[in-house]
């Protein structure tokens, strides 16, 4: 299977008179169908890693392709309209429009691009994507009447309204309980397994990355383990230990 | 159509500030608006009773007192003259009209009652009796007639410089508005007086005229100067200069008092605007993090301005034209002291286009601010 996220010496250096390496010359590659989880301290570059793969930030130096683009040829405009059309994010705050109902949150990734689907079928879709993640009662409500976890089940079906080629997650679970926890990752398990899409969590805590295919893990700015967990590993993942 | 659709949400979400923000707009607006019809309608009725009822651009000879031919060439000039409404040649002539013991000096202007009343629009000031001048007709001023108690009907003898005298029938009283024109002048047909004096048919001494543009007798008044060599022009503005003076300060303070508003309401638009765009920051960063591009999120902010300003327009258009109405009604009214404004569409279309242009302009800065707003830094404030 095909390489979705190819970086090489992906280097960020943030400042200019006292320079801080975030990123010191990582090397990432990420096959398609991957459910992987970047592991790491705060600081060690781990989410700075996820904003440079989710074309929020640009690498100080080093190349970044993504689904078979070189993004760093890309203009500003052009990067915006690659995030909508191949990538979701899930953010540790959700991040919803307040001014939005449940439903038309989940719509908005698809306005934004322009709707591609008809208009009846976005909506067939998104009412789809609101009972496969229970929120088919609140679909009406407004973000800020939910729950935490409803919350970010809203944020998880915003991110795969556009079938995207890879979801990116930060933290999704960071502000969420146990029980919350579980389901959300039961949910991005159970995407992944039914529309094989790919999967990169960041994360601080290890219990959580253990429930992933491959572990990376970050320290320093850099690649300090790259492993495959053998034990739940279900997809083609191609583990590389540097 | 998706940056319009998060405007409305944006103005629909935050109400109360919209309504601010509207109302802000439609007072500035109305303020404009109203003052600026007020100031309009208030020169109008200035004019109208200071230089309605009196000539604009005068033709006399170059010898004072003296009379002059009034040629079909003279005529033609005055007449192709397309500014010009009302014409009124006339003889002047000074008079002492006796009653009783009294000896009264009085300028009888002896003309066609057509012309005379195109300038000084006596039959609508008059206030007893009727308008009207032919044969030994004459129509004298409210002042005159309560000076010296004569009315409607009385006969009056007017004295001429050369001795003889001419009897007159009082026709109708007159009220100008102005005492000396009320005390001292009088109207007559030239056929009263003409050939008394020993005037040919075509001599006169003055010809007057009314003009559309009162603001144009400076221009009309030269180009006669030009084609009439042999006549004195005259024009009320070179003849009036303080009353033009105090006309064009009030001109100048509607024009400054229309510019303070307008940067009033900018002001108030602007930073009320640069308010909203700080608070949606995190929603902008978020529709950017999800692919809406600068220019679109820039749009957002755009629309707003656009609706609020056009919403503010005519809601401030619709208060203008109620307060203007129920200034007119109160002016309406007897003995109001007030005058009529009228609502002048220039100002409607100005201040719209004011109100509309404000509010686009006013959401520059929150355009900019946002197309340079890095998701980046929402994503990661939390």
């Amino acid at each position: 299977m095909g390489d979705v996220i190819v970086g090489q010496g992906l280097t960020k250096v943030y400042g200019t008179t006292h320079k801080t390496h975030a990123l010191k010359g990582v090397d990432l590659n990420v096959q398609k169908q991957e459910f992987l989880s970047i592991i790491g301290q705060s600081g060690s570059g781990k989410s700075t890693l996820l904003n440079l793969l989710g074309l929020l930030d640009r690498p100080t130096e080093g190349s970044l392709e993504l689904v078979g683009t070189d993004v760093g040829r890309l203009s500003k405009r052009e990067r915006a309209a690659f995030r909508n059309e191949h990538l979701g994010f899930v953010f540790q705050f959700h991040h919803l429009l307040p001014e939005f109902s449940v439903r038309e949150n989940l719509l908005m990734p698809g306005w934004i691009g322009g709707q591609r689907a008809s208009l009846g079928a976005a909506r067939a879709r998104a009412d789809e994507m609101l009972e496969l993640l229970d929120l088919g009662d609140v679909k009406d409500k407004r973000s800020n009447d939910l729950s935490g976890g409803q919350k970010q089940r809203v944020a998880i079906g915003r991110s795969l309204m556009n079938s995207p080629d890879i979801v990116l997650a930060d933290e999704p679970t960071g502000n969420l309980d146990t029980k919350n926890t579980e389901q959300v990752y039961s949910l991005f398990r159970r995407v992944h397994e039914e529309w094989g899409t790919t999967f990169v969590i960041v994360t601080h805590d290890r219990s959580i990355a253990e429930q992933t295919d491959r572990i990376v893990e970050v320290r320093d700015g850099r690649i300090e383990q790259d492993v495959r967990n053998e034990h739940l590993a279900t997809s083609g993942s191609r583990p590389r230990t540097p | 159509m998706l940056s319009l659709r998060v405007a409305l949400r944006f103005i629909a979400k935050s109400r109360f500030q919209s309504l601010l923000i509207v109302f802000g707009i439609a007072v500035g607006i109305a303020v404009q608006v109203f003052v600026g019809s007020l100031i309009t309608s208030l020169q109008a009725s200035l004019l109208d009773s200071t230089v309605g009822s009196s000539p604009h651009v005068i033709l006399e000879p170059i010898e004072k007192g003296g009379a002059f031919a009034y040629t079909e060439d003279v005529r033609s000039i005055v007449r192709d003259t397309p500014a010009v409404v009302a014409i009124s040649p006339q003889i002047v002539v000074p008079v002492l009209a006796t009653k009783g013991e009294a000896a009264v000096p009085l300028i009888v202007r002896a003309g066609e009652f057509a012309g005379l009343d195109g300038i000084y629009k006596l039959s609508q000031r008059t206030v007893e009796g009727e308008a009207r001048t032919g044969g030994d007709g004459i129509v004298i001023g409210k002042d005159f007639a309560e000076a010296y108690s004569v009315a409607v009907g009385d006969t009056l003898p007017l004295a001429l410089a050369d001795g003889t005298s001419v009897e007159a029938r009082v026709s109708g009283i007159f009220d100008l508005g102005v005492q000396a024109v009320n005390e001292g002048t009088a109207f007559a047909d030239s056929s009263l007086l003409a050939a008394r004096l020993g005037l040919a048919p075509d001599e006169v001494n003055v010809v007057e005229t009314q003009i559309d543009d009162v603001f144009s007798s400076s221009a009309v008044a030269d180009e006669w100067r030009a084609a009439l060599p042999q006549l004195e022009v005259g024009d009320w503005q070179e003849r009036n200069a303080e009353l033009l003076t105090a006309l064009q300060s009030q001109g100048t303070s509607s024009v400054m008092i229309q510019v303070f508003v307008v940067i009033a309401v900018m002001l108030g638009i602007a930073s009320t605007l640069a308010i909203s765009a700080v608070q949606k920051t995190r929603q902008i960063g978020i529709l950017k993090a999800l692919g809406m591009s600068d220019s679109s999120t820039g749009l957002v902010f755009l629309y707003q301005a656009g609706i609020l300003g056009f919403a503010g327009t005519l809601l401030g258009l619709g208060l203008a034209a109620g307060l203007i109405a129920l200034f007119s009604s109160l002016a309406a009214g007897p003995d109001s002291g007030l005058f009529p404004i009228k609502l002048q569409p220039s100002f409607v279309t100005l201040s719209a286009g004011v109100g509309i242009s404000i509010a686009l302009l006013s959401a520059v800065i929150p355009y900019r601010n946002t197309a340079r707003l890095d998701p980046i830094e929402v994503i990661q404030g939390g």
